[in-house]
């Protein structure tokens, strides 16, 4: 049975939405601050690996001086974490924009989730086991 | 009606929004791929292995675009935040595109220098 939402209808259901935000509006707001602290987190990283120290001196021993320091181990992890998901929800934005088959979206879309949360879980077990 | 005027042709915003997309990809590849390459530390003489690669000129090279990719997104990411949070901040869109395009591209030739310092001085191959 259809029916027509009356307009007092409409309304009560649009203030509904506006009281408990739906997850696009929660990914909308993670992309943002995930991405104000990222430009903190991945230039820093990017200057101590590349500029003040040369790429070819940070083999093993650079990390192992490095993470002997919990701090380090914990700003390493907070920027492959916030990395990973600002970057799994960037590119879910485009399979959304670029791939129009529901099947094929769908199989992309688990394929990545799979990909990035193995991922996920190697580099927390590489930071927290070294 | 040809397929090439029917193409959507914006306005710097649209530029903004494609390259956005296109380094903030690049930059979510090379993250993958730099999970799996710091895993290895769990075997350091393997780890020191892999990681000699990124000493050489053509990765060397590599990593002067990945930080283009970075300051531009990063900024590029700012301008969005501002427009988003703070509607009605940003009085000229392009200019301040331009004003990040430039920055990047600064940054960049700034830290490519150092990044290929080993390279111009004769030191690597």
């Amino acid at each position: 049975m259809m029916q027509t939402a009356s307009p007092a209808r409409a309304g009560k259901m649009e203030a509904g939405r506006r009281s408990r935000p739906s997850f696009e509006a929660w990914s909308w707001l993670f992309m943002r601050v995930s991405g104000l602290a990222l430009i903190f987190l991945a230039l820093v990283h990017f200057a101590l690996t590349h500029i003040v120290t040369d790429v070819a001196d940070t083999g093993s021993d650079f990390v192992d001086d490095r993470w002997a320091n919990p701090l380090w181990r914990l700003f390493d992890w907070a920027l492959l974490t916030l990395a990973l998901f600002h970057g799994l929800g960037g590119l879910r934005w485009i399979i959304d924009d670029y791939v129009r088959s529901p099947g094929r979206r769908a199989v992309i879309k688990v394929s990545l989730y799979a990909v990035a949360l193995s991922l996920f879980a190697l580099g927390t077990i590489t930071i927290l086991t070294y | 009606m040809s397929l090439k005027s029917r193409v959507y042709r914006g306005k710097s915003g649209q530029w903004a929004f494609i390259t956005h997309r296109i380094t903030g990809f690049l930059v979510f590849a090379f993250l993958l791929l730099h999970i799996v390459d710091v895993s290895l530390i769990a075997r350091p003489r393997l780890y020191d292995q892999v990681h000699e690669l990124y000493g050489n000129v053509l990765l060397r090279l590599f990593e002067v675009g990945l930080l283009f990719a970075l300051v531009y997104h990063s900024l590029n990411g700012l301008r969005i935040v501002m427009i988003d949070f703070f509607p009605g901040s940003i009085r000229n869109e392009r200019t301040v595109l331009v004003a990040v395009t430039v920055i990047s591209v600064g940054a960049t030739l700034a830290g490519g220098y150092v990044i290929m310092k080993p390279f111009i001085e004769g030191r690597l191959l």
